[in-house]
C-alpha cells in the first residue's frame, strides 16, 4: 500500500470477534454507571443512547501488533498494525466486547516507522500479498500459537472490564459466555451488503461471513455483529435454562425461583437492530427468516410465561384446600 | 460455588472420588467444570475417558494457560467427546460436564503475580459460568495448593464460596498425614492465615473425606477367620479413635466412600450402569458418592463444629 500517512488505505477484508456475557452485577447499571465502566480512555467519550433500549458504547482502544496472520492453509504472512477494541452495554446488563481489524490487499515489505500505523487505527498491513481465503478461514477457525489472537484481546478486554471496581462481582443467575467470530469481504460500493453464512458451533462458538460494500465501516459490521451475537446469547442462555431437569421436571414455588431471573433480568432485552446501522439492519431479515430469531424468542417467553401462569392458577388452590 | 480437592499423599482417591462428584452432580442437572490442578501427573482426562481428546489439546492446558502461554485454557465436553459407551449417552436434563485438562509436559511452578492474576481471573471466569467448579490440586502442600489459598485470599474472590475437600485413605499414616497437611505448621489452615484469610472462617471451610475405607462388615470379608473379624474392628475403632484425636473426627468428615474394587484396578467414574446393569460396582459406592455429592452444597454439613 502507497497510501499516503492520514489517508485510509483500501481494505478487502475486515474480521472480528465478540464475546457475550452477562455483566458480574446483582443490579443492572444505569447510564451514568455505564459511562463510568465504558470509559476506556480519557480523551473521548462513552456514547450513552437510552431510547429504545439503554445502549453505552465505549470509545476504542488501539492495540499494537506485529505478528503472523491466522490462515487455514499454513501460509506464513507477517501484519503489522493496530487491532481496534470496543464495548458496548446494553440494557445495563448484558456486556460485549469486540477485537476487530481491518486488512488491505497489499502492503509494503518492511515495516515502517509506528506513527504511519497509529494514523490507522484498526488496519492491520500484511508484508506483501495477502492470501484473503486463507486468512479469513483461519480467522473463523480461530487463531493458532503465534498467529494475531482477536479472542485474547477482545477477552482481555471484557477481563478488564469485569474486574472493575464498580461491579460487585455477583451475578443474578449462572450463565455461558458466546463468542461470535466474523469475518466481512468487502464488495464494490453501491452493491448490497449481504449475510453469507451463519453457523452455531459448540463450546459457544459462533461464525458469520458477510459481504461488506466499500464505504460502510468496518465499526458497523462491528455493530451488527454484536447485536447479532447479543440476541444469539439470549436464545442460548433462556434454551439452555429451559433444557435443564431443574425446571423441566419440577412443579411448584421452585419453577418460579428459576425462572425469576429470566423475568427479571433478560426477558426485556429482546430488540433486534435497535442499535445497527441502517444500511445493514436488512442483513437482520435473512436470520429472521430462517432460522426465525424473533419467532424462536417469542416461543421461549410464551413458555416461561405459561409455566408461572400454570404455578398460579395452582396456587389459590392449594391454598383454598388446605384452609 | 468452588470445590478445591486436596490430598497429603497420591493415592488417596482424591483424583477420581472428586470426578465423581462432579459427574453426580452434572447428573443432578448442575453446570460442572473440572480442573486438573494435578500438574506433574495430570489423570482426569482418563477418569472421564476423553484421551483422544485430550491429545487434541495438547499444549493448550490449563498449565499453559497459568504461564501465559495461551490465552485461554482449552476445554473439553464431556458429553461429547468421552469414549465410554454410557457417558456418551447422557439422560436428558442434565447439566453441562466441562473438563479442563492439565498438560503432560507441565511440571509445578512458583506463583508469580501475573499467573496468580490468570488465576483469579479464571477462576471468577468459571464461577460466573458453572454452578459447580470442582478443581483437583496436586498432592501435599503444592504450588497448586499454594496457588489456591492465594488467589481465594484476593479481595475479588471475597464473596465466592470455596470449599475445601482433603481426601485421605482410612490407615494410620494417613489419617496423621491429612490432619498434618490441614492443621500442620506449614498446613492449609496457617498458610491460608498468612495470605490474608481469615483462620476461622478458612478452617470451617474445610472437610475430610473418607476414601477407600473397608467396613469390617462387608461381604467382602465374610470368608476372613473370626480372629481376623475381631482385629479389623478393633483396628477400625482405634482408626476412629486416632482420627479425632487429630482433630478430623466425625464432625469434620463429610462423607466415607467405600472399598470399591472396580476402583481398586481402574480410576473410572462409576455410573449407574456398573451398578444396576453390569453389576461390576457395588450400590454402596454409587450411594456414598450421591450422598457426598449433595453435601457439598448443603449448608447443614458446613455449619460451625
Amino acid at each position: 500500500m502507497t497510501a499516503a500517512p492520514g489517508q485510509p488505505a483500501r481494505s478487502v477484508l475486515a474480521c472480528g470477534e465478540v464475546r457475550t456475557c452477562l455483566l458480574p452485577s446483582v443490579q443492572a447499571l444505569d447510564a451514568r454507571a455505564a459511562a463510568q465502566l465504558l470509559r476506556l480512555r480519557a480523551d473521548e467519550h462513552v456514547r450513552v443512547s437510552e431510547r429504545p433500549s439503554m445502549y453505552a458504547l465505549s470509545p476504542e482502544i488501539l492495540t499494537g501488533v506485529d505478528c503472523r496472520l491466522p490462515a487455514s492453509n499454513g501460509t506464513k504472512v507477517r501484519g503489522v498494525g493496530t487491532v481496534a477494541a470496543r464495548a458496548v452495554l446494553t440494557e445495563g446488563r448484558l456486556l460485549q466486547s469486540t477485537a476487530y481489524f481491518s486488512l488491505p490487499a497489499t502492503g509494503p515489505d518492511m515495516r515502517r516507522p509506528w506513527g504511519q500505523y497509529l494514523v490507522r487505527p484498526g488496519l492491520v498491513e500484511p508484508f506483501g500479498k495477502l492470501p484473503q481465503q486463507a486468512t479469513a478461514d483461519g480467522v473463523l477457525r480461530g487463531a493458532g500459537r503465534g498467529e494475531l489472537d482477536l479472542g485474547m484481546i477482545s477477552e482481555g478486554l471484557l477481563a478488564q472490564l469485569r474486574r472493575h471496581a464498580l461491579l460487585d462481582r455477583r451475578v443474578p443467575f449462572k450463565s455461558s459466555p458466546t463468542r461470535l467470530r466474523w469475518v466481512a469481504r468487502r464488495v464494490p460500493a453501491g452493491e448490497r451488503a449481504s449475510l453469507a453464512n451463519f453457523t452455531v458451533a459448540e463450546g459457544g462458538l459462533r461464525t458469520m461471513e458477510l459481504r461488506l460494500p466499500e464505504g460502510i465501516p468496518a465499526a458497523s459490521a462491528a455493530g451488527l455483529c454484536e447485536d447479532l451475537a447479543l440476541h444469539d446469547w439470549l436464545l442460548t442462555t433462556v434454551q439452555h435454562m429451559l433444557d435443564n431437569n431443574r425446571i423441566g421436571a419440577i412443579d411448584g414455588p421452585s419453577v418460579v425461583e428459576a425462572l425469576h431471573p429470566v423475568v427479571v433480568h433478560l426477558l426485556h432485552l429482546w430488540m433486534p437492530r435497535a442499535h445497527v446501522d441502517p444500511a445493514l439492519s436488512h442483513l437482520w431479515d435473512v436470520l429472521e427468516d430462517k432460522p426465525g430469531f424473533s419467532r424462536q424468542w417469542e416461543n421461549l417467553s410464551r413458555r416461561i410465561r405459561d409455566r408461572l401462569a400454570l404455578q398460579a392458577v395452582a396456587m389459590p388452590h392449594q391454598a383454598l384446600s388446605t384452609s | 460455588m468452588l470445590i478445591f480437592a486436596a490430598s497429603d499423599k497420591g493415592g488417596t482417591g482424591r483424583s477420581v472420588t472428586s470426578a465423581n462428584l462432579a459427574y453426580h452432580r452434572a447428573l443432578a442437572g448442575d453446570d460442572v467444570c473440572y480442573l486438573d490442578f494435578d500438574f506433574g501427573s495430570p489423570t482426569a482426562a482418563a477418569v472421564f475417558d476423553v484421551a483422544d481428546a485430550r491429545q487434541a489439546t495438547e499444549d493448550r492446558g490449563l498449565h499453559a494457560y497459568l504461564t501465559g502461554e495461551v490465552s485461554e485454557p482449552a476445554r473439553i465436553d464431556v458429553w461429547s467427546e468421552t469414549e465410554h459407551q454410557v457417558l456418551r449417552y447422557p439422560p436428558p436434563g442434565c447439566g453441562r460436564l466441562v473438563l479442563m485438562p492439565g498438560d503432560v509436559s507441565g511440571g509445578e511452578f512458583a506463583t508469580s503475580d501475573d499467573n496468580l492474576r490468570r488465576c483469579v481471573d479464571l477462576l471468577m471466569t468459571l464461577y460466573y459460568e458453572f454452578d459447580l467448579v470442582v478443581v483437583d490440586l496436586s498432592a501435599g502442600r503444592s504450588y497448586a495448593v499454594d496457588m489456591a489459598l492465594e488467589a481465594t485470599a484476593q479481595p475479588e474472590m471475597r464473596d465466592v464460596t470455596a470449599r475445601w475437600l482433603v481426601f485421605h485413605r482410612w490407615t494410620r499414616q494417613h489419617v496423621a498425614a491429612a490432619a498434618s497437611l490441614v492443621f500442620g505448621k506449614r498446613g492449609i489452615v496457617a498458610g491460608g492465615a498468612d495470605r490474608g484469610h481469615d483462620e476461622a472462617a478458612l478452617r470451617n471451610s474445610i472437610r475430610f473425606v473418607r476414601a477407600a475405607v473397608p467396613d469390617p462388615e462387608s461381604p467382602l470379608w465374610s470368608q476372613v477367620s473370626p480372629t481376623q473379624s475381631a482385629w479389623m474392628r478393633k483396628a477400625d475403632g482405634d482408626l476412629k479413635q486416632l482420627a479425632s484425636t487429630h482433630g478430623i473426627g466425625y464432625s469434620q468428615v463429610l462423607g466415607s466412600v467405600p472399598l470399591e474394587p472396580v476402583l481398586q484396578w481402574r480410576e473410572q467414574l462409576i455410573t449407574d450402569e456398573d451398578v444396576l446393569d453390569s453389576q461390576i460396582a457395588n450400590e454402596a459406592t454409587w450411594e456414598a458418592l450421591r450422598q457426598l455429592s449433595v453435601r457439598l452444597t448443603d449448608d447443614k454439613y458446613w455449619e460451625e463444629a
